[in-house]
């Protein structure tokens, strides 16, 4: 049986009554009939329904869905020293925006950001909560940088902020740490950079398992490189990167994987058996024993329904892989 | 008089009593009949506003509208329609579902058009929800092809807007606030649009927002559409430079309004923009409007920022002797 992961978001409102309690209460705050306390609540709330449904589905790794991230980017990065965050920005080939990071000077870290939604969130999961984290390198491509005037420069900072940031979560007892990374499927040139980025973030890590992830396209250009990033398992989006899947049959991995191939930016399902049986080609290339199969992105992308029926045909390829491994 | 022209992107903040109302109705505990009388009325209220600030190209507001795509969709057949997905911040949206092929089962927006020129001498513009948009912003389990989509869409979007020049709409536009979403995508967007366009007598234009304009620059003059209406004061002033440069061979609807802030640009920030604009653009050439919709604006902050524009306009126009 080949395990199943998630790659971090998930759709915080459905259509219930009570799966859209979030929405209601920010609107409720922006009001200015709740308190920000009153929010968290609800925001924990619906992390507890986020964890409850992967539990129930059997996802092996799970995450908190991001829930209280305002987006991807600014959530961390807005919490640094010298960035404040600006207007709405496109998130790459997607319908979603994000507030863009604005660099006014030296970058930071001044403390913890995730610990405690961490914590919170392994103590109401069955199984292991990764913590997952924006990689410095996609952070910088899509700040404004008014400071550095060099990408490298502020991704080595971003970087060393990332890294104690690494270092909280550990602490706090996180096991598997994941760095997201889609920036390499538009400028595969910056892996090195990428790879000086996470030897940062590496000294951090103890004994927690390092995930590299990219995604929204394929990595075929550098995907022998890839291998050599200092990373445990690396993460790879199999369906808008679908190109990679042919270097990667052909080459394989040393590297456990995450392999993304169910598509979480579309509603049409897929079916398990092919799922499975396009997993099982890896047999031999691959340890699948040490691998997971995942959404090829965060699953905020899907209404919630069909988030839940994409993991449902996750885990069902999982197991039907299992029969055959 | 021919310069200076002003106008809006398309849609207007909804009243509360129609709001409550579409709440009402998505429950059932309000009629259609009912809710569209509500709709009609905010419609007429907004005509009225435009035409009492002297607003010289008007739009119908899309007081019926939700989400521009998926209104568009619902009157589509071969969709159906998702359940929420997250735009930013607390905004969701639905997003159609693309489950066999798409047909126009008939007119989707000509009623409303007809129904607001009805109210006004001045010219309402006929608006498409482009079918780049359309195709990006749905999920698709039918064709499994961008490009099939897209098409499939462009064609019955044609007829749409030749039922609107059919209806009396003197100016059609295309919304495709996706354009900038893929660059490599670019020429199937061009194609697209041209088909949607091809052979109208009314005046077309094309609105696009959120843009790297610097990656999508080359295709401006490519874009077949009369008129490029582009959001310019949250994000592109930078951009007259190259304008200077690489003169633009068509109108340009030009934003000078932030629609995503609350704050008011006072009139003489406004007249600035306006000024910039000028010293590049001729002023037939030249109409200005606010960077985007204002639905997501409060019915008063969005008046007052129109209110605010057209006085600019005015400004301008009398400074420059353009009246
Ligand atoms: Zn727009």
């Amino acid at each position: 049986m080949v395990r199943t992961t998630v790659v971090g978001t998930y759709p915080r409102i459905g259509e219930t009554s009570e799966e859209q309690a979030l929405r209601r209460g920010i609107a409720r705050l922006d009001r200015g009939e709740i308190v920000e306390a009153e929010l968290q609540a609800i925001e924990r709330d619906t992390v507890r329904q986020v964890l409850r449904e992967q539990n129930e589905i059997g996802i092996d790794l799970v995450t908190d869905g991001q829930i209280s991230w305002y987006d991807s980017q600014s959530h961390f990065a807005g919490k640094l020293t010298s960035v404040e965050t600006n207007g709405l920005v496109r998130y790459f080939d997607t319908n979603t925006y994000y507030r863009q990071p604005v660099v006014h000077g030296a970058v930071a870290w001044k403390a913890p950001v995730l610990a405690d939604d961490w914590k919170f969130a392994q103590a109401n999961s069955k199984v292991p909560v990764k913590a997952v984290l924006t990689g410095p390198v996609t952070l910088a491509s899509l700040a404004l940088d008014k400071h550095y005037r060099s990408k490298k420069a502020l991704a080595l900072d971003l970087a060393t902020a990332v890294g104690e940031e690494v270092g909280s979560l550990v602490q706090a007892g996180a096991s598997n740490v994941q760095i997201d990374e889609p920036i390499l499927t538009r400028y595969p040139g910056d892996l090195t950079l990428v790879s000086e980025a996470l030897e940062r973030i590496r000294s951090h890590k103890a004994r927690s398992t390092l995930t590299l992830f990219t995604f929204f396209g394929d990595v075929a250009a550098i995907y022998k490189d890839l291998g050599d990033a200092p990373a445990d398992i690396l993460g790879l989006d199999l369906v808008q990167g679908s190109a990679t899947w042919p270097v990667l049959a052909k080459h394989g991995s040393t590297k456990p994987l995450v392999l993304g191939l169910i598509d979480a930016r579309n509603t049409r399902e897929e079916d398990p058996a092919a799922i499975a049986k396009k997993a099982l080609e890896l047999k031999g290339a691959v340890d699948l024993k040490a691998s997971y199969l995942s959404p090829s992105n965060g699953l905020e992308f899907l209404p919630r329904d069909r988030a839940r029926r994409k993991l449902q045909i996750l885990r069902t390829a999982a197991q039907k892989a299992g029969v055959g491994a | 008089m021919n310069a200076l022209l002003t106008t809006s992107v398309g849609s207007f903040p909804k009243p509360e009593y129609l709001t409550r109302a579409r709440t009402k109705a998505s429950k059932g505990e309000l009629s259609p009949d009912g809710l569209r009388t509500l709709e009609e009325k905010a419609t007429s209220e907004w005509i009225r506003f435009q035409e009492e600030i002297g607003i010289d190209i008007l739009v119908d507001g899309e007081q019926y509208r939700g989400d521009m795509a998926t209104y568009f969709a619902e009157n589509i057949d071969g969709t159906e329609i998702s359940g929420l997905v997250r735009s930013y911040g607390n905004r969701y949206y639905k997003k159609p579902i693309i489950v066999d092929e798409l047909r126009r089962r008939g007119p989707i927006s000509v009623d409303w058009f007809t129904f607001a020129q009805a109210q006004t001498k001045r010219p309402v513009k006929g608006m498409i929800t482009g079918p780049y948009t359309m195709m990006d912003w749905s999920f698709d389990e039918y064709y499994g092809s961008r490009a099939d989509a897209c098409f499939a869409f462009a064609k019955l979007l044609h007829d749409e807007a030749v039922a609107l020049e059919a209806a009396g709409a003197k100016v059609v536009q295309v919304d495709e606030p996706a354009l900038s979403t893929r660059f490599d995508e670019l020429p199937l967007l061009v194609k697209a649009v041209g088909i949607v366009t091809k052979g109208l007598k009314a005046k077309t234009v094309l609105h696009t927002c959120y843009g790297n304009y610097n990656e999508i620059f080359d295709y401006f003059n490519k874009l077949p559409v009369d008129q490029l209406d582009l959001e310019m004061s949250n994000s592109g002033l930078d951009l007259l430079d190259r304008f200077k440069r690489e003169p633009l061979k068509k109108e340009i609807a030009f934003g000078v309004v932030d629609v995503h802030s609350h704050v008011i640009e006072p009139e003489s920030l406004i007249r600035e923009r306006i000024e910039k604009a000028l010293t590049i653009f001729s002023p037939s050439k030249l109409l200005i409007d606010p960077d985007c919709g204002l639905k997501t604006r409060s019915v008063d902050e969005a008046r007052i920022k129109l209110r605010n524009m057209v006085a600019a306009a005015h400004a301008v126009r009398t400074a420059h002797g353009l009246t």
